[in-house]
């Protein structure tokens, strides 16, 4: 149907519309017009995907000039297929109402992996490899020794590109990955390089947030987009953790070892090459000498090896003269490698700033600050020298080179710890250096400052108003929307104590206590008898849920539970999880119907969506805390309180409480989906927590369902669910939580629509 | 139980009721208006939902009746407990079933401990059934059930019943879960080659497996809300349902045993036929005794029944009677429903049971063909009871001119 927002047709590719879709528009229309940055919270399974899109793209059209690009980012390659989907179905839409081609063009980026169509480079499983074995294929170098030597091999579908790729754009339309691959087999063109190529004038693109805010990738992928783009993060409730991720590096002996052995291959090679082709040597000095600033130009396949700090600072510059020749670079490494070493060397843990770090590799090996700058980018330009096309062997080295770089840059906003053990084993000496970013804003900032409007967006971004703060950014629109709903179809529960009146908690002193885990037991082998099919469980980490489920064994609570469903356990190996959830899924789909064990902040708490039958229910079990005794997290607490004014107990709270929000948002994947959220701690019912949880779920939560016990809550999980199992069609959504044209222009609508407008 | 004495559920037990939010003030601030209109739409709901047109209808039922017996039927969310509630229900639904089916056939199964067992085999005398349904009230449920395993009975039942029959099942399931052999799709497939339709009525909440069966092989799956849907559920399956797919129209051999055998004056009035016989429904069981000359015979073999409609247990004949074929006539063609219409100052009482109509009322009801108007209790009984208008059939002649 074609939408009036604000004055901006909008074309919007379903007959009917959601309320919260309209207000959605209506405040991401405003965010664009005022160019600025906003923040938008919307419950998963509303559509959010389909409302951004058809309302950025008829902005595009409307405004040709102020907007010319929407870069999607997404988290996952299937979330990054489904926004493929719903964009090709707009643009179908459109070509249908028009009666014409849409002149616009869509595609999606994704790693080597996913893209390349080589033959014997595409049969492999690792990333790495794949990006390596490329690498080998497609290197400046490679190619030039393979025009001389035809018995060296080169990628055909690179070549291909190559020498026609650039002159023929992509004709519009819409790509996947697999259309890309198609295309890309019909050209004889690598579709890895035609889209990167394809991505500075397409106009809407698709990718991982990883292009964008990793600043190592980010360089090289997405340096030529302009400033008139709308970025969008979906799903970007983890956002400052992935900006912190990207900017940390963790160096393990084992690690360094590595090294050392890349070393000494980097020596040899030197040596050789030393004899037969003094020349090439000199002129890269040469160049160091001139500076790195054309070192980029026309190297486009060798970005395996790329600087993990923004360069505008280092490019500047020429390379220090102590670092220029290869044999002393080596010996620089060396003597860095050797030093971490010795710092790893300890029998405490040891906490440092960057500042502290450098004194004390000056004062004790002699390195400045300066060289050690500029480790990244020299390691990058002596590997190309030396025209080594196996890359996968020098990880270690360039994540040491990395970390060399970083420390040297950021000054602030980064911490060293060395701890010689690990919490849980300390007689096992496994010494690691975590160099951790604390402050989320500097991955970002980038982002914020080139691009006019970024838009961050997810079905549980509660609470808002911490986001600006640690991403350090100040948003014109920040909105929660709900859902408006013709049934309740989520029951959130707080349960608080068992049947036996013993209050329930995951708390650090009743953790052990018998008489907790057995009443969360107990609430478990209630449910499952009262739940139909798919049952899923959060718990707080893998040792809790170990310690859990060991002693529900004992207390004969498992079998209790089998009785009534079969039980299926998240592990840490990832095979030993999917097969799992695949046979979760089959007991589902059977009707023995099944319980899923898993842990908050893991991977079935993330990605995965437990939608209908696969999760009538969503139990979990304690408040998520993070690990708070880690030394990582304290430094991070602590910068956060003395630069950002944010309390620890408030971080921590917001913390739990949106890992919280995200395990009970599985469960509640669409309109005509239903399901039950028990909150198992007491902890939940006190105000600060129940406020931070989304207004979708906060809606929800009668006052008379905060303070359950066991028995309650079944009594009232067992009647929601009959009312819930009566029939519903879509005419009883009808005019209230699905809109008709007619009824969205309606006059009470529209009222209704403002108010919810202004109302948050 | 499903008594109306026995009540609802008790206030403790059920949810936090805001009343005074459904009723609204009208323009003078009263109510009263407001509270008939609300009972009238329930009522007018409950009756839109059987106007169906004449669709070709499975007259010819051959149901089988699965009872859940395991563990969680022991539960008391139904009172008793849900096993016994059903077991009761169960009983008037037999007869019910019968008396507006009467040439169809039935049998019970029960599931318990992962296994399916037959209580009674597919027949058409409603008094076994009935007794079999008494004594499965000993039965201890316990175990799990199996949904595969009592589909794979029943379907082995049905699927030799002659083609122009309608085959059902009835499951009635109050576990949450199933314990199956093997995979429940296949047994899914071949009831839908078999052209078998599975309804279900859920006891407790939505089961996914539930609903993908009865979605896939054309029945309806319903869960109750409390006891007296539970009821409503259950005698809803008393109505023929309509055909699904490709179920070819045929002639079916009837037999028509004369009424009692003093007034049978026609052909087969032979000595043979009011000699006294044993009952050939009740010679397998200790109490059968020697009939009089009451009875029925079979046209085609002789033999003698107590009861009809039965099939005869010798030649296989379905015997019914005149009445019978009758009573399933109203399923193919049920009266029009009535046009809701304001009322009119001309009709001032209603035609079918003359009393004055009042002001709170404020819809009469009128006839497509007779155009005589009644009140909305009547309307409601002529659709559930009667099955035919008064107006019609008091003046059939216009009627028929009307209707042709």
């Amino acid at each position: 149907m074609k939408l009036n927002v604000d004055g901006l047709l909008v074309y919007f590719p379903y007959d009917y519309i959601y309320p919260e879709q309209f207000s959605y528009m209506l405040e991401l229309k405003r965010a664009l017009d005022a160019k600025g940055h906003c923040l938008l919270e919307m419950p998963s399974g509303t559509g959010k995907t389909t409302t951004l899109l058809s309302l950025i793209v008829a902005y595009m059209k409307a405004h040709p000039l102020e907007l010319t690009k929407l870069v999607y980012c997404s988290r996952t390659v299937p979330e990054i297929e489904k926004v493929m989907e719903e964009l090709r179905k707009l643009m179908n839409y459109y070509e249908k109402e028009m009666g014409m081609e849409q002149n616009i063009l869509g595609l999606a980026l994704s790693s080597r992996k996913n893209l390349c169509i080589h033959p014997s480079v595409s049969k492999e499983r690792e990333g790495k490899v794949v990006d390596g074995r490329c690498y080998s294929l497609t290197a400046s170098f490679v190619r030039a020794r393979h025009a001389a030597d035809d018995a060296i091999p080169i990628c055909d579908f690179y070549e291909g590109f190559d020498a026609h790729g650039k002159e023929f754009p992509l004709p519009p339309g819409v790509y996947n990955l697999d259309d890309l691959k198609e295309y890309g087999q019909l050209k004889g063109w690598c579709p890895y390089f035609l889209a990167r190529y394809t991505i500075t004038h397409a106009n809407i693109v698709v990718y991982s947030y990883h292009y964008l805010l990793d600043p190592k990738i980010a360089e090289v992928v997405s340096k030529e987009i302009t400033k008139t783009s709308v970025v969008v993060f979906d799903e970007a409730h983890n956002i400052d953790n992935v900006c912190i991720d990207s900017m940390s590096v963790k160096i393990t002996k084992r690690l360094l070892d590595k090294c050392s052995n890349s070393i000494q291959i980097l020596e040899t090679t030197i040596s050789n090459m030393k004899e037969s082709d003094s020349k090439r040597l000199e002129k890269e000095y040469k160049r160091l000498v001139e500076g790195l600033r054309d070192a980029n130009i026309a190297r486009e396949t060798d970005m395996a090896l790329v600087n993990p700090v923004l360069p505008s600072e280092i490019l500047e510059e020429a390379v220090p003269g102590t670092i220029r020749t290869a044999e002393h670079f080596v010996a620089f490494l060396k003597r860095v490698v050797e030093y971490i070493k010795t710092r790893l060397r300890v029998q405490h843990v040891v906490q440092e700033s960057p500042a502290g770090f450098l004194r004390d590799i000056h004062t004790k090996v002699c390195i400045d600050r300066k060289p050690l700058r500029f480790t990244a980018e020299r390691l990058a330009s002596l590997i190309r020298t030396l025209e080594i096309s196996d890359l996968t062997d020098f990880s270690p080295l360039v994540t040491v080179s990395h970390f060399a770089t970083l420390v040297s840059t950021y000054t602030k906003g980064f911490t060293i710890i060395i701890e010689p053990f690990e919490d849980r084993a300390p007689t096992v000496s496994n010494p690691i250096l975590y160099f951790s970013c604390l402050d989320s804003s500097i991955a970002i900032k980038p982002v914020f400052n080139r691009f006019q409007t970024v838009v961050i967006t997810s079905g549980t971004l509660s609470p808002l108003d911490m986001y600006p703060k640690i991403l350090d950014f100040h948003p014109v629109i920040m909105t929660s929307f709900t859902m408006t709903l013709a049934r309740p179809c989520i029951l959130p529960m707080i349960v608080s104590k068992g049947n036996d009146q013993v209050a329930m908690s995951s708390r650090y002193e009743t953790r052990e206590d018998t008489a907790v885990i057995r009443n969360y037991g107990n609430l478990l082998v209630e449910i499952a008898a009262a739940v139909p099919d798919g049952i899923v469980c959060f718990f707080t980490s893998y040792l809790y849920l170990e310690t859990i489920v060991s002693s529900w064994y004992d207390q004969g609570i498992i079998d209790q539970l089998q009785r009534h469903k079969l039980l299926f356990i998240e592990t840490q190996d990832a095979a030993e999880t999917s097969l799992a959830l695949i046979n979760y899924i089959k007991a589902c789909d059977n009707g023995r119907g099944a319980v899923l064990l898993s842990v908050a902040r893991g991977k079935v708490s993330e990605g995965i969506d437990f939608d209908h039958h696969l999760g009538r229910a969503v139990l979990m079990f304690g408040i998520p805390y993070v690990y708070t005794q880690s030394r990582i997290l304290r430094a991070r607490l602590e910068y956060l309180r003395d630069q950002f004014q944010i309390r620890e107990n408030d971080f921590l709270t917001f913390d739990a409480m949106r890992h919280a929000a995200q395990c009970l948002g599985r469960c509640m994947r669409g309109k005509t989906d239903y399901g039950i959220m028990v909150l198992a701690d007491k902890r939940f019912s006190r105000a600060d927590k129940r406020s931070k949880l989304p207004k979708w779920i906060q809606e929800h939560l009668k006052d008379t369902n905060c303070n359950l016990s066991t028995e309650e809550c079944v009594q009232t999980c067992k009647r929601w669910l009959r009312q819930m199992a009566q029939p519903f069609s879509r005419e009883d959504q009808l005019g209230i939580s699905l809109l008709t044209l007619e009824q969205l222009q309606s006059e009470e609508m529209q009222k209704k629509i403002q108010q919810r407008a202004q109302g948050v | 139980m499903a008594d109306e004495d026995e009540g609802n559920e008790y206030r403790w037990e059920s949810g936090y009721e805001k009343t005074w939010e459904a009723i609204k003030e009208d323009d003078d601030g009263l109510l009263e208006s407001n509270v008939a209109d609300l009972v009238a739409r329930a009522k007018r709901k409950r009756a839109a939902l059987k106007a169906t047109g004449a669709t070709q209808l499975g007259m010819m039922r051959h149901l089988f009746v699965v009872v859940d017996a395991s563990a969680c039927m022991f539960l008391q969310d139904l009172k008793p407990t849900r096993f016994l509630c059903v077991l009761k229900l169960l009983e008037g639904f037999v007869h019910e079933f019968f008396d507006l089916n009467p040439i169809s056939q039935l049998g019970i199964l029960t599931t318990k401990m992962k296994r399916s067992e037959q209580v009674t085999v597919l027949a058409g005398n409603q008094k076994k059934h009935i007794e079999a349904l008494q004594q499965l009230k000993d039965l201890s449920c316990e175990g799990e059930p199996s949904l595969q395993n009592s589909l794979e009975r029943a379907m082995n039942g049905l699927k030799n019943m002659p083609v122009h029959s309608s085959r059902e099942i009835l499951v009635l399931f109050g576990s949450l879960t199933t314990c199956d052999p093997g995979d429940i799709q296949k047994t899914i497939k071949s009831l839908k080659d078999n052209n078998i339709r599975v309804s279900i009525i859920g006891l407790a909440a939505e089961v996914r497996i539930c609903r993908e069966i009865a979605k896939r092989t054309g029945g309806t799956y319903n869960v109750l809300i409390d006891d007296h849907h539970l009821k409503e559920l259950i005698l809803n399956q008393v109505q023929p349902p309509a055909v699904a797919g490709s179920m070819e129209a045929s002639l079916v051999k009837m037999g028509f045993p004369g009424g009692t055998p003093s007034l049978n004056g026609g052909t087969s009035d032979s000595s043979a036929d009011h000699a006294p016989a044993y009952c050939l429904c009740h010679i397998e069981s200790e109490t059968s005794s020697l009939m009089g000359h009451n009875g029925y015979n079979c046209p085609q073999c002789g033999s003698r029944y107590c009861e009809l409609p039965v099939e005869c247990k010798q030649c296989g004949l379905t015997l019914v009677s005149a009445p019978h074929l009758a009573r399933s006539y109203h399923h193919l063609f049920p009266i029009k429903p009535f046009i809701e219409r304001a009322q009119v100052p001309e009709a001032t009482h209603c035609f079918a049971c003359a009393k004055p109509f009042v002001e709170a009322e404020a819809n009469v009801y009128e006839c497509e063909t007779c155009n005589q108007i009644v009140c909305l209790d009547c309307d409601l009984f002529i659709r559930e009871t009667l099955h035919t208008c008064p107006g019609c059939a008091s003046d059939p002649v216009k009627a028929q001119m009307k209707t042709n």
